[in-house]
């Protein structure tokens, strides 16, 4: 292999990004719109939903425990309105003006006070899940609060959190996946469409037609990609730790070493699928091909625990799983290459890198 | 040069594309020093030919030499100046660094490449042009573009498909002319084209039609034997003995 040869492909790639402002612009701004519509839509709380109070609680011995269930209620994902009559109050939750009736009966503290089990009425919209369990969520922390500290400990909870805390919001444990997802579209597309490009001009007979060996083809645009996926890391790693104030506890250069290794393994993913389209437009269609297994399979969205049993060995074979994975211990863990789990990870990825990049080698000779 | 004295030396060469046949036994041998026509219609296995030449695809059988190296040709091709009948000029990148990147691709250093990429851009008529984006150029001066690519580093052998379509005839009688003097230094250039008129510049030509060649020698010498008055009418009449045999 030679090295000349390998750098002058790289060099005139990165020369053809740099005439190319569209696609240089396109290159920083794709990345980081994922990063921030998925980062806002997946990662946003539930804020401000609003619940009617339907309070005729009379009180037991000059105390009414309703009010203080009440008081306990914090935070902005409710907005307590306080109504007059059920029946109206569950007439504006079927009009969509309200999501949720919460109803205490007269007998409310009389009942808890003699040992009789009281009950709050719910009345919800179920038509998104997400607003039950906030609501849900809410009430459950409420009850908690209120009954712990009302003297009552037959039960109390204590949370000991060996990893991230209390205050991990969604968007904390999905950061790391999403960087990682970006990174995977980009490397990819851009891949498949270079070698593409190189097809459809004659190109490639053209460089196969110099002692240029396909090996050194693959490496130099391999080279080159890898100069873009450092810039793109950096983007999507910047904005997920400075837009969203990601908490992390561990290395970042470690985390950046992960993407790089990933973004090389697509790379070589990228131009192996390349051999399968003639053209730009058949290059695009690898998109959904590439993304919809990467969205619902590797645990970014959902925890793998959460996949069906039969799609898990799927999951598997996606290398989107064990760069997501490795990222999450690395940001969210702590953890470095010392823990079985990253090691074998980046184990995989290495792996990965290996067999596309000599499949790209392979499989680009046979364009030309 | 070659040792033999032949630049190209090919016996039976066959090349099958599924149930297409593009070359039924095409033995050729191109002499080195010498231009040499490739003429034929559309589909009669001119790239083809070149694209074996160049170790791009292999043949079906058939054996062949190009620089005394048996195909694929791997040591010598920095010795080979190729023109694909595609443009192939990154269109994205400027006229000069499409020249510096074969020329680093064929080993040359950064100063002969500087060098010589005034010189062959002087010949193509693109001085000047050297840091236009190569999709800022018209047609022709693209192809012209893509001839320099071919003559950078000043190949013992230039093998060129269809060079002149899209050059206007005051750049064709000028490409000619150097194509001449190239052959005088010894070089040589094979070149595919389906303008008849133009094998009256080559030294010799082989008339090809479907995957065969019809003929081969000078050009006087085929429209003697064919007795026919120009190539055009020689080449149909060597078509119809071709189907009458």
């Amino acid at each position: 292999m030679s090295l000349r040869r390998v750098l002058a492909i790289a060099r005139k790639a990165l020369s053809q990004f740099r005439h190319d402002r569209r696609t240089l612009a396109f290159i920083v701004a794709m990345p980081l719109l994922m990063v921030v519509v998925f980062g806002y839509t997946f990662g946003g709380q539930v804020h401000n939903v609003r619940t009617l109070v339907v309070n005729e609680d009379a009180g037991y011995m000059g105390l009414r425990m309703a009010d203080r269930f009440l008081e306990n209620i914090t935070g902005d994902t409710l907005v307590l309105v306080a109504w007059t009559g059920t029946a109206s109050a569950r007439a504006e939750v079927e009009a969509g003006r309200a999501w949720a009736v919460l109803s205490f009966p007269a007998n409310f503290t009389q009942n808890l006070r003699t040992n009789v089990t009281a009950t709050i009425g719910i009345a919800l919209d179920g038509s998104s899940p997400t607003i039950v369990s906030a609501v849900l969520g809410t009430l459950r922390a409420a009850i908690e609060k209120t009954f712990t500290s009302g003297g009552r400990q037959d039960l109390a909870l204590e949370r000991d959190f060996v990893y991230g805390s209390e205050d991990t919001r969604f968007i904390d444990s999905f950061a790391p996946g999403v960087v990682a997802l970006a990174v995977l579209m980009v490397t990819t597309i851009f891949s498949v469409i270079m070698v593409v490009r190189e097809k459809s001009g004659g190109m490639l007979e053209r460089l196969f037609a110099t002692p240029l060996r396909s090996s050194e083809l693959v490496m130099g645009l391999a080279l080159a990609l890898a100069v873009i996926a450092f810039f793109q890391s950096v983007v999507v790693l910047s904005a997920v730790l400075l837009l969203f104030q990601i908490k992390v506890v561990g290395s970042i250069p470690f985390a950046f070493g992960v993407l790089l290794l990933f973004g090389i393994g697509n790379q070589g993913l990228g131009i192996m699928l390349s051999s399968a389209a003639k053209n730009e437009l058949q290059a695009i269609q690898f998109i959904p091909l590439i993304l919809f297994p990467s969205l619902l399979l590797t645990g970014v969205f959902f925890p793998l625990e959460a996949i069906p049993s039969a799609f898990r060995p799927f999951s598997l074979i996606v290398p989107l799983t064990y760069a997501s994975d490795a990222l999450h211990s690395i940001m969210l863990r702590g953890w470095g290459v010392g823990q079985i789990p990253v090691a074998v990870d980046i184990l995989v990825l290495l792996g990965y890198d290996a067999l596309t990049m000599l499949g790209a080698a392979v499989f680009v000779r046979r364009q030309a | 040069m070659a040792n033999s004295g032949l630049a190209i030396a090919c016996r039976k060469l066959t090349k099958r594309f599924g149930e297409v046949e593009a070359l039924r036994g095409v033995s050729l041998e191109i002499p080195s020093g010498v231009t040499f026509g490739l003429l034929g219609p559309n589909g009669a296995g001119k790239t083809t030919f070149l694209r074996i030449c160049l170790g791009l695809t292999p043949p079906t059988s058939g054996t062949a030499e190009v620089l005394d190296e048996k195909i694929p040709p791997r040591r010598v091709l920095p010795k080979i100046g190729y023109m694909p009948q595609d443009l192939a000029v990154y269109l994205d990148l400027t006229v000069g660094e499409n020249l510096a990147l074969f020329g680093r691709l064929v080993g040359m250093d950064e100063g002969a490449i500087k060098t010589r990429i005034a010189e062959v851009l002087r010949l193509v008529e693109l001085e000047g042009r050297v840091d236009s984006l190569a999709s800022t150029l018209s047609g022709g001066m693209r192809r012209r573009t893509s001839l320099a690519i071919a003559l950078l580093h000043d190949p013992d052998l230039l093998l060129l498909d269809e060079p002149t379509v899209g050059v206007d005839p005051e750049l064709r009688a000028s490409f000619w002319s150097y194509f001449g003097e190239l052959t005088k230094r010894g070089k040589t250039v094979v070149i595919t084209t389906h303008y008849m008129e133009e094998a009256s510049h080559c030294d010799l030509v082989a008339l090809m039609h479907v995957g065969r060649v019809l003929s081969r020698g000078p050009p006087a010498t085929i429209k003697e034997r064919a007795g026919a008055a120009n190539l055009d009418d020689a080449f149909l009449a060597l078509v119809r003995e071709a189907k009458t045999a």
